[in-house]
C-alpha cells in the first residue's frame, strides 16, 4: 500500500472508519474477509485521515512469502523508516542465517515514542515456517503507543486469546466489510456513475455489497451508454459476480488497456518501461496512471508513482484470462520480462520468470553467474528459495557451482568441496564470454573453503595473486577483479590471524573492509570487520572491545546483527568481557553468538565457541562443565588441517582443568602424547605446573611455569605469563614461602593492571593466596579489589555499558587520589606518596565525595567501582 | 490422513465461467441451478490446491463433499455447458 495520490476516489465509509478509530485503542485489529471485499481500500482510507504526528508503517507481505527473512526485513524495515531510527542506514538486507526471535526484539526496539500504526496487509500469503508464532509475540509485547492491524483474506493462527480476553483485539470481519445500499450509491456517484435508485438497488443486490464487484460495475458503467440495461443484464445473469463483471469491465476498455492488462498479469510489479517491452507499443505508463486514478485495481507502489501492482483478485483473474485468450504468448512473456530484469540487474526476478518460462537450463546459467554475487550479498536464502524451483531430478550442470556457495556459507564443508569439483570440470568448458566470472566465482569459493578448514597453507598460495596489478579490460571484469581482491584479502586476513600473523591479518583485514566499501559491498565489509575484532586480541583490551564493537554496531545498523559473520567480534568481545571478570555481560554476548552461529557449522568459529563456554565455565569455577567444552574444543582442533593459533592454549586449559579435577592420569597421558614442539609451548608447561601442583609436589611446578615467565617458552601472549606467575605464587604458597607468592602476585598483578586482567587469578583459584596478601604491599590495590569480589563470587559490572554515568568526570589528579581510597591508608599517608599536602589531598577527597554524590570513604569506593574508575587501565 | 486421491464434488455459487474454470484444469464442471459443482478425482493436497484458488478468485464456496464411485461418471446425466 503505497502513499496513494490525491485524486484517488476513496469512498469514506464513516461506521467503518469509526471502528477502525475504536479498535485502534486496543493493541490488535484483525481484518479478515476474503478478496475483494475491500480490506486495502478502507485501510486506505483510513490511513488519510490519521493525525500527522502520527506514524504509520505498512508492509505487504509478499505473494505465497515462506522467507521468514523477508518478512521481518521488511517490517523492520518499514518501522524504522516511520520511527526515524534508520538513519543514513541503508534498508536492513537479507543475510544467509536470521533469526526470527532476534528480530522482535530489534523492531520493538526500533520502535519511537510516538503513537504509531502498524499494518500487516495480505497476512494470509505469509507461509514462512514459524513467522506466525513470531509475530504473535511481536503482537502480544506491543508497547502502548502501538497498535497493529493485521489485513488476512482468512482466519490465519495467531494466538492472541490473551489479547481477546483482556479487550485489546478488535475483528472486523466480511459481513462488516459488505457496501451498504447508500455507500453502493456514493461509490457510483463518486466515479460519474449516473445510475437510478432502483438500479442501484439491484446492483447492490446482485453484488451483496462485495466492494470487488462494485467497483467492477462502477467502471465498465462510468461511460456505458445504457447503464440501467447493463444492470438488469446482469442481474438476470447466473455467472460469478466477478467474471462477469471482470469480462464486462476489459471488453469496454481500448484494445491497448486490455493488451496492457492481460500481458503485464503475470509480474509481481510492473513500470512504464517494462510494460512497453511486454506489449511492444509505448505509452504504458500513462495508462497505468490512468488505471490508478480510476480506481481500476491498479496501485502504485512508490510515491514518484513508477512501480505499480495489480490488486490480487483482479490479477489472478488477468492472468487466467491471459493463459486462455494467448497460451502460446505466456512463456515469451516470461522470458521477455526475465531479459528486462536481467539488464537492470535485477537478477532474481529474472531468474524467477526464467523458470515460470519453462527455460530451466537459462534459469539455471543465470542462477550459476548471479549466486556468487548475491552470496556476497547475504541472500543465501534466497539462492535456496529459487534452487528449490527446479524440477527434482533434472541434472543441470551449472547448479553443482550454486550448491557449493549455498553449503559453504552454512558450513558443510565436504559437500562444498565435492560440489566445488564438479563445478571446475564444467567451467572449463565454457563459454569464453562466462568463463572469467565463473572462475572468480570458483576461487573465490576455494580460498574460502581453504580457509574454513584451517588449510592455510593453501589460502596463502591461492591468495599470492594479490601482488600482482589489477588487470582488466571491462567494467565487468574490474567487478570481478575487485570481489575476487575482496574476498581474497579477507581470507588472507582470517589466515593470517588464526596463525598470529596479527599485524599482517589487520592490515589485511582492514584493506578488504575499505575495498568491500568502496565496491558496495557492505556484507564483506562487515564480515571483515568482525575479523578484524578477532585479528586485535593482541592489542590492549580497549582497542579490541573497540574495534569489536564498531563491527557489531555496523552489522546491527544494516540488520545483520544477529548473523554468522557477526560472530568473530561476538565471540572476541565476550572472551574480553570475560578476561576482565564482567561474566554477566560476556554471557550475554555467548548467548548473541551462539543465536548467530545457528545455521553456521563450520569448525574454526565452533571451536572460538567452545572456548569462551569453557572460559566462562572455568571462571565460575564450574570445572566438569568447563572440562566438556575445552575437550569438545580440542576435537575441533584436531580436525583442522594445519596448526591454529590457540592450540596450545586449549590443550593447555584442558589440561589443567582436568589436574584441578583430580584426572591427573588423563592429563598425563593426555601430554605424553604431545610433540616436542607442542609440549615446549608456555601454556602447555604451565599445565604441566598445575598438574605437579594437583599431585602436590609444588618443587616439581616451579621450574616448569618459570619457562613461560622467564621467555624462555614461547607464549601466545602476555596472559600466559600473569598465569604462569600465579601458579609460581600457589607453588611458593603450597611450600611455605609466603613472601616468594606475595611477590609473584604482586608481579601478576603488575602485568594485569593495564587490561584490567581478572580471570588468571580466578581460572588458577587464587582467591586464598590474594586474600592473604596484605593491602598495603601491592600497588594495585583497586585491581585486587576487583579480582577479590570476582574470586568471592559475583560478576563485575560492564565497564562500558549500562552503568549510569550521573557523576561528573573526575580530574586526572582526582582519579589518582581516588584509587589510594580502597587502601587502608591514611589522608597523610596518601599525600606522602603523591608527594602533595593533606590539605590538597583533602581538597581532592571533598571534590571527589562531591562528584560521586557520596558521604564517606568506603561509599566513594563503591560507586567508584560500579562505575569502574578505580583500575588504572581504564582511559576516559 | 488418508493418502489415496478420492472423487470430490466443490459446489461453488454462481455459474463459472470459461476463465474462471480454466483455473480448474483437472475439474469437471456442471451447472446445478444457481451453482456450479466441479468434481474430479483429487489427492489432499490438489484439493487444498483447489479451495485456495477459489478463496482467491474470490468465489464462494457453498459445500466440499467426497463422492463415491457408484453415482457413475462425473456430470453423466447432467446438461455440460462447455
Amino acid at each position: 500500500m503505497a502513499v496513494a495520490p490525491a485524486t484517488l476516489r476513496l469512498i469514506d465509509r464513516g461506521d467503518l472508519l469509526a471502528a477502525l478509530d475504536r479498535a485502534a485503542t486496543g493493541k490488535v485489529t484483525i481484518i479478515s474477509a476474503p478478496a475483494g471485499s475491500g480490506k486495502t481500500s478502507l485501510l486506505r482510507t483510513w490511513a488519510h485521515r490519521l493525525d500527522r504526528q502520527d506514524r504509520l508503517a505498512v508492509v505487504q507481505v509478499q505473494r505465497c512469502q515462506q522467507d521468514a527473512q523477508q518478512f521481518w526485513l521488511a517490517l523492520l524495515g518499514a518501522v524504522r523508516h516511520v520511527s526515524g531510527t534508520a538513519g543514513n542506514v541503508e534498508r536492513p538486507a537479507a543475510t544467509p542465517d536470521f533469526n526470527g526471535r532476534a528480530m522482535v526484539g530489534r523492531v520493538l526496539a526500533a520502535l519511537g515514542e510516538h503513537r504509531t500504526f502498524l499494518v500487516i496487509d495480505d497476512l494470509h500469503e505469509l507461509q514462512a515456517p514459524g513467522a506466525l508464532g513470531q509475530l504473535t509475540e511481536l503482537l502480544t509485547s506491543l508497547p502502548p503507543q502501538m497498535h497493529a492491524i493485521l489485513a488476512t483474506r482468512r482466519d490465519v493462527r495467531l494466538g492472541l486469546h490473551q489479547l481477546r480476553l483482556a479487550g485489546e483485539l478488535t475483528e472486523i470481519r466480511a459481513a462488516d466489510l459488505r457496501f451498504t445500499e447508500r455507500e453502493a450509491r456514493e461509490l457510483l456517484k463518486a466515479s460519474g456513475v449516473a445510475l437510478s435508485e432502483a438500479g442501484t438497488a439491484l446492483l447492490h443486490r446482485r453484488t451483496e455489497g462485495w466492494a470487488a464487484g462494485l467497483r467492477l460495475a462502477a467502471i465498465s458503467l462510468a461511460d456505458h451508454p445504457d447503464p440501467e440495461r447493463f444492470v438488469a443484464e446482469f442481474s438476470g445473469s447466473d455467472r460469478t459476480v466477478a467474471e462477469y463483471l471482470l469480462a464486462e469491465m476489459l471488453e469496454r476498455q481500448p484494445d491497448d488497456v486490455q493488451q496492457l492488462l492481460l500481458r503485464t498479469s503475470l509480474l509481481d510489479r510492473v513500470n512504464g518501461e517494462l510494460a512497453d517491452l511486454l506489449t511492444g507499443r509505448p505509452g504504458s505508463e500513462r495508462i497505468l496512471l490512468g488505471l490508478e486514478d480510476a480506481n481500476a485495481f491498479v496501485l502504485s507502489l512508490d510515491p514518484e508513482r513508477t512501480w505499480f501492482r495489480y490488486h490480487h483478485l483482479f490479477a489472478d483473474l488477468l492472468r487466467l484470462e491471459l493463459r486462455r485468450r494467448l497460451p502460446e504468448e505466456v512463456p515469451e512473456l516470461h522470458r521477455c520480462a526475465a531479459g528486462w530484469f536481467t539488464r537492470q540487474g535485477l537478477p532474481v526476478e529474472a531468474i524467477r520468470h526464467t523458470q515460470a518460462a519453462g527455460d530451466w537450463p537459462g534459469a539455471a546459467r543465470l542462477l550459476a553467474d548471479h549466486s556468487f554475487s548475491m552470496a556476497l550479498d547475504g541472500q543465501t536464502q534466497t539462492i535456496q528459495a529459487l534452487l528449490q524451483e527446479f524440477p527434482p531430478g533434472a541434472d543441470h550442470p551449472e547448479l553443482p557451482l550454486v550448491h557449493a556457495t549455498v553449503d559453504l556459507v552454512q558450513g558443510r564443508l565436504d559437500e562444498a568441496a565435492a560440489h566445488l569439483a564438479i563445478a571446475e570440470t564444467y567451467v572449463e568448458a565454457a563459454p569464453l564470454d562466462r568463463q572469467r566470472r565463473l572462475d572468480v566465482a570458483i576461487a573465490s569459493l576455494k580460498l574460502s573453503l581453504a580457509r574454513r578448514r584451517g588449510h592455510f597453507a593453501a589460502v596463502l598460495e591461492q591468495a599470492t595473486f594479490l601482488d600482482s596489478p589489477v588487470t582488466g579490460q571491462s567494467d565487468e571484469d574490474i567487478a570481478l577483479g575487485g570481489d575476487l581482491r575482496a574476498v581474497a584479502l579477507m581470507n588472507l586476513g582470517i589466515v593470517e590471524a588464526w596463525s598470529l600473523a596479527l599485524p599482517d591479518a589487520e592490515r589485511h583485514l582492514r584493506e578488504g573492509a575499505f575495498l568491500a566499501r568502496r565496491i558496495g559491498r557492505p556484507y564483506l565489509e562487515v564480515s571483515c570487520l568482525a575479523q578484524l575484532g578477532f585479528a586485535s586480541k593482541i592489542r590492549p583490551f580497549a582497542t579490541t572491545r573497540r574495534r569489536c564493537r564498531e563491527a557489531i554496531d555496523l552489522a546491527d545498523r544494516h540488520g545483520w546483527g544477529a548473523e554468522p559473520i557477526v560472530a568473530p567480534a561476538l565471540i572476541t568481545l565476550a572472551a574480553n568481557l570475560i578476561w576482565t571478570g564482567e561474566f554477566d555481560e560476556a554471557e550475554r554476548e555467548l548467548q548473541r553468538t551462539e543465536r548467530a552461529l545457528q545455521t553456521d557449522t563450520g569448525p574454526g568459529i565452533r571451536l572460538l565457541m567452545h572456548i569462551g563456554r569453557g572460559m566462562l565455565h572455568a571462571a565460575r569455577c564450574r570445572h566438569h562443565e568447563a572440562l566438556g567444552e575445552f575437550t569438545a574444543a580440542e576435537q575441533l582442533r584436531s580436525q583442522l588441517e594445519g596448526s591454529h593459533a590457540l592450540a596450545s592454549q586449549v590443550t593447555g586449559w584442558m589440561l589443567a582443568t582436568q589436574a584441578r579435577l583430580g584426572m591427573t592420569t588423563e592429563a598425563r597421558a593426555f601430554l605424553a602424547g604431545l610433540d616436542a614442539e607442542a609440549a615446549s609451548a608456555g601454556e602447555i608447561r604451565n599445565a604441566c605446573g598445575v598438574i605437579h601442583l594437583a599431585e602436590g609436589d609444588p618443587a616439581a611446578a616451579l621450574p616448569e611455569v618459570a619457562a613461560a615467565a622467564d621467555g624462555t617458552a614461547p607464549v601466545i601472549g602476555y596472559v600466559t605469563v600473569v598465569e604462569s606467575h600465579l601458579l609460581a605464587g600457589l607453588a611458593h604458597r603450597q611450600l611455605g614461602d609466603q613472601r616468594a607468592a606475595n611477590q609473584a602476585v604482586e608481579r601478576a598483578l603488575g602485568l594485569a593492571e593495564p587490561d584490567r586482567l581478572v580471570l588468571p587469578f580466578v581460572m588458577t583459584g587464587s582467591g586464598e593466596m590474594l586474600e592473604a596478601l596484605p593491602r598495603h604491599e601491592t600497588a594495585h590495590a583497586a585491581l585486587l579489589a576487583d579480582i577479590l569480589d570476582v574470586t568471592r563470587g559475583s560478576s563485575l559490572a560492564a565497564r562500558d555499558g549500562s552503568a549510569p554515568p550521573q557523576t561528573e568526570d573526575l580530574s586526572p589528579t582526582e582519579l589518582r587520589v581516588l584509587r589510594y581510597l580502597p587502601t587502608n591508608m591514611s589522608r597523610s599517608e596518601i599525600a606522602g606518596e603523591l608527594s602533595v599536602s593533606v590539605n590538597t589531598v583533602n581538597t581532592h577527597v571533598r571534590s571527589i565525595y562531591a562528584k560521586l554524590r557520596v558521604r564517606d570513604r568506603s561509599a566513594a569506593v563503591q560507586r567508584a567501582r560500579e562505575l569502574r574508575l578505580l583500575a588504572a587501565g581504564r582511559r576516559s | 490422513m488418508d493418502p489415496a486421491p478420492a472423487r470430490y464434488a466443490i459446489r461453488i455459487h454462481g455459474h463459472l465461467g470459461a476463465t474462471v474454470l480454466s483455473a480448474f484444469p483437472a475439474l469437471v464442471p456442471h451447472w446445478n441451478g444457481a451453482d456450479t459443482v466441479l468434481t474430479g478425482r483429487l489427492d489432499r493436497s490438489a484439493l487444498y490446491g483447489v479451495l485456495a484458488e477459489i478463496e482467491a478468485l474470490g468465489l464462494e464456496l457453498v459445500e466440499v463433499r467426497q463422492v463415491t464411485q457408484r453415482r457413475g461418471s462425473p456430470g453423466s446425466g447432467d446438461a455440460r455447458f462447455l
